[in-house]
């Protein structure tokens, strides 16, 4: 029987009241993948950070191949062999392979230099030991993103790592590129490495681990081998009860093709030299059409285009039956229309703003009384913003930045619910959202096609296309296929046409 | 909790003291020194020193209040020195050429204004860096102020309404001290109360994202950089009536350092994001109790700029540690 590799004793966390972590214990084997998953806030992350030495925990130890730990000490735990890949990248991008690899501890000679030949031996070694190819000496920014986190795999190896933790490793692949990263996980696994992969992803679990450990309000409620488990069971576990049923029952909502009939957003023809060609489509009142696709075919850019935050070369654009040229992004919400971007952090949220203030980012002309903000309108259609989403905690005076990652994309959404847009346009509304968040956001996205919005969303998930969608349209390369009522197709359908022409 | 560790209890128990030293750090701080310089001398004290402490600082606090958006959109405005000087010449050109007071006096502001517009435009629109952009600015500046006023000193004595703004006392206070405290609540006025004061904070904590929420953030930009630049050219029309004369180099290397030490010492990030006038002006009075203090002591000039520097550079500490 093998020793384990890493072994968290009744790991406790307490912050004032709350309590982050209760008595919880996880175990790594040789050569095991362990899905640790559960919603946001469930104490994934504290348990994670008590692994890495990033947090000390109140209660309880943790035990390194038999031996016991310091806590709340990074560098040992490094030292010891417990590395850990954040769903951000930690790379320096305009540094090359190498150098990431082995920033801020190159082996160096006698002198004091970097030992240059003795470094690129070792990387080349570890390559070859792995079965990865990478060239040592491009650019780590001009990689894709799956070959980044290649190389924040081999910077964790090159550390002689035993221990890999993988927050979200697949937040930002596309599809073809989360089954690479899986032959990865794969390869080290065969070597004996011990990986943690956290991710809200269940096909991914079930996909590429053994054995999942399934969290909750900061306990670990479950803990299984992959085989002896089923989807539905872990959604169960996850969400509990109630939220089970709801997220069960969304997928039987009646679906409303064409909505009203009344056509909001017409393209007609949209060029965008060499981002898409010919795009023609028409965005009815009261439905829900979704875009989906690869990354990288060019959906988020054609969203910016109809959003007015970049041009079309061209084609024309009709909101209504009009035809518009929108310069800016001020002009489409003139036209009531908003626009939820993927990244909430880059591009969404004012995260040390308050949420009041983020909910009312969109709409601030409408606060005004002459040339003052009126805080007090402001914060009152923020708190009936906050009651209707259940954004938690219902504080509008917070930080957006304290919030969940559900709460945060939810305080996003508000922002243009706030302006009771006429067509509502979002690229990938969940990513990085757990399940109660995504089953909550799709039911907004509802009602607000229920009011006569016309709603617009892109999303690579397939199984979230086929649960909001009313018309669904494949984009491959810059190109906009059928859209088609969504009754009328199926996942295979829809894998076949994205993987029409990408080969 | 009963489980807490007594380290993770220390822990706590430090977090929390700076949670409520962090904030009012600064006020602490000022009194702090006020009980020091008043024990070590009393005549730091009386109201003649205190209303010179004030009026010490007017022409800091004025360019300090007027360039807080700046650094609260994440930029920085290193020209107001020369931008000074330059105002202080447009006013006097002004007068000499006969025009009414009010009109010159909005001919020297419109002056700092227009140069801070041209500056944020530059910056807003053409996308450089706001500190090249202001150093070149204050190179500009201070050229074109050179060729307009030599290296003369241009005497104001024969205009008295222009000489009473910096001269001038109502009830035994500097009349420049309430063109001070106008333009302070003013800028306080616009940040907490009108949508520009949330609108700059926005820009600062994410520009893309107000952009991508219908924001005309560039417009936005040029304004205050041009807010800015009016701070400068009326502190410099109020020290050309202070001292009745203009001269093309008021405004010397280091004003920038003052005015951008006092809006970081207030807690506006240098980064960018959530900022505040009011605490911009502690930043001024703590930098102007400190100047103050040190010279009733009698500190020489060379050991003030030392300990000046290591001041802010341990309340910048402080106040880094509290956040």
């Amino acid at each position: 029987m093998d020793r384990p590799l890493i072994r968290g004793i009744d790991l406790t966390k307490v912050y004032g009241d709350l309590v982050a972590l209760n008595t919880a214990n996880l175990t790594v084997m040789p050569g095991e993948v362990r899905a640790l998953i559960g919603s946001n806030g469930a104490g994934k992350s504290t348990l994670i950070k008590i692994l890495t030495g990033a947090v000390t925990p109140t209660l309880g130890k943790v035990e390194i191949e038999g031996e016991y730990a310091p806590l709340g000490d990074p560098r040992e735990m490094i030292r010891r062999g417990v590395a850990c890949i954040y769903q951000h990248s930690n790379l320096a991008p305009a540094m090359s392979v190498l150098d990431n690899i082995y920033l801020g501890r190159q082996p160096t000679s006698h002198l004091g230099l970097v030992a240059v030949k003795r470094q690129r031996q070792a990387a080349r070694a570890l390559l070859d030991r792995h079965g990865i190819t990478l060239d040592l000496d491009v650019a780590v920014g001009s990689l894709s993103t799956v070959k980044q986190k290649e190389v924040e795999i081999l910077k964790a190896l090159a550390l002689e790592a035993r221990v890999i933790l993988m927050d979200e490793p697949t937040g930002w692949l596309s599809a073809s590129e989360v089954g690479k990263l899986h032959a990865t996980i794969r390869a080290l696994k065969d070597r004996g490495v011990g990986i943690v992969y956290i991710s809200h992803m269940l096909d991914e679990i079930f996909a590429v681990c053994d054995t999942v450990t399934v969290m909750r309000d900061g306990k670990v409620i479950a803990e299984s081998a992959v085989v002896d488990i089923d989807r539905p069971r872990v959604v169960h576990l996850m969400v509990g009860e109630k939220l089970a049923r709801e997220s069960e029952q969304a997928g039987q909502h009646k679906r409303r093709p064409r909505g009203t009939g009344e056509v909001r957003l017409g393209a007609r023809r949209l060029s965008k030299h060499g981002v898409f060609t010919d795009v023609s489509f028409d965005l009815y009142a009261g439905e829900i059409l979704c875009i989906t696709g690869l990354i990288g075919s060019k959906r988020t850019e054609l969203l910016r285009t109809l959003f007015g935050a970049d041009r079309f070369d061209a084609g024309t654009l009709e909101i209504e039956g009009k035809r518009v040229s929108l310069s800016s992004p001020r002009g489409a919400i003139a036209h009531g229309m908003g626009f939820l971007p993927e990244d909430r952090h880059r591009e969404g949220l004012m995260l040390d703003l308050s949420t009041n203030e983020n909910l009312a980012m969109a709409t601030l002309s409408r606060f005004r009384s002459g040339i003052l903000l009126s805080a007090r309108r402001l914060s009152k259609s923020a708190r009936l913003m906050i009651e209707a989403l259940s954004i938690q905690p219902p504080d509008g005076n917070r930080a957006v930045r304290l919030l969940s990652g559900g709460n945060q994309q939810k305080t996003l959404l508000g922002k243009w619910l706030t302006l009771s847009p006429r067509i509502i346009i979002l690229d990938e509304p969940t990513v990085g959202v757990d399940v109660g968040a995504k089953a909550e956001i799709y039911a907004i996205l509802r009602k607000e096609r229920d009011r006569g919005a016309a709603v617009l969303v892109v999303s690579s998930d397939l199984e979230e296309v086929l649960t909001v969608a009313d018309r669904i349209a494949v984009m491959v390369s810059g190109r906009l296929g059928d859209v088609r009522d969504a009754e009328a197709t199926d996942i295979n359908a829809l894998v076949r046409e994205i993987g029409s022409q990408a080969a | 909790m009963s489980t807490e560790s007594p380290v993770a209890q220390g822990h706590t128990r430090r977090a929390r003291l700076f949670r409520v030293l962090g904030p009012n750090a600064l006020p602490i701080a000022i009194l702090v020194l006020g009980v020091i310089f008043a024990v070590a001398q009393p005549a730091f004290l009386t109201a003649d020193n205190l209303i010179g402490i004030v009026r010490q600082v007017v022409l800091i606090g004025i360019m300090a209040s007027c360039t807080t958006f700046v650094i609260m959109t994440g930029g920085v405005d290193l020209s107001v020195g020369p931008v000074l000087a330059f105002g202080g010449l447009v006013a006097f050109f002004c007068l000499n050429a006969g025009w009414p007071l009010a009109l010159v006096i909005f001919a020297g502001t419109t002056s700092g204004f227009a140069v801070g517009l041209i500056s944020g435009a530059v910056i807003a629109f053409a996308g450089l860096p706001p500190i090249i952009v202001t150093l070149a600015a204050l190179s500009i500046v201070r050229g074109a102020a050179l060729t307009i006023g030599g290296t003369d000193q241009h005497l104001i004595n024969s205009w008295p309404d222009y000489t009473f703004i910096g001269s001038g006392m109502i009830f035994g206070v500097p009349f420049s001290i309430f063109i001070f405290a106008v333009v302070a609540l003013v800028m306080i006025f616009i940040q907490k109360r009108t949508p520009l004061g949330l609108l700059v904070a926005a820009i600062g904590d994410n520009e893309r994202a107000a952009y991508l929420s219908g924001h005309r953030t560039r417009l936005t930009k040029m304004l205050v950089y041009g807010i800015s630049g009016f701070g400068a050219a009326l502190a410099g029309i109020i020290q050309t009536a202070q001292v009745h004369t203009a001269i093309a180099i008021y405004g010397p290397f280091g004003t920038e350092l003052d005015v951008i030490a006092a809006v970081v010492l207030g807690g506006t990030s240098i980064m960018g994001g959530r900022g505040s006038v009011a605490r911009t002006l502690l930043g001024v009075f703590f930098l102007g109790i400190v100047n103050d203090g040190m010279n009733i002591l009698n500190v020489s000039v060379d050991i003030q700029l030392i300990a000046k520097g290591i001041i802010i550079a341990c309340a910048l500490g402080l106040a880094a540690r509290g956040n």
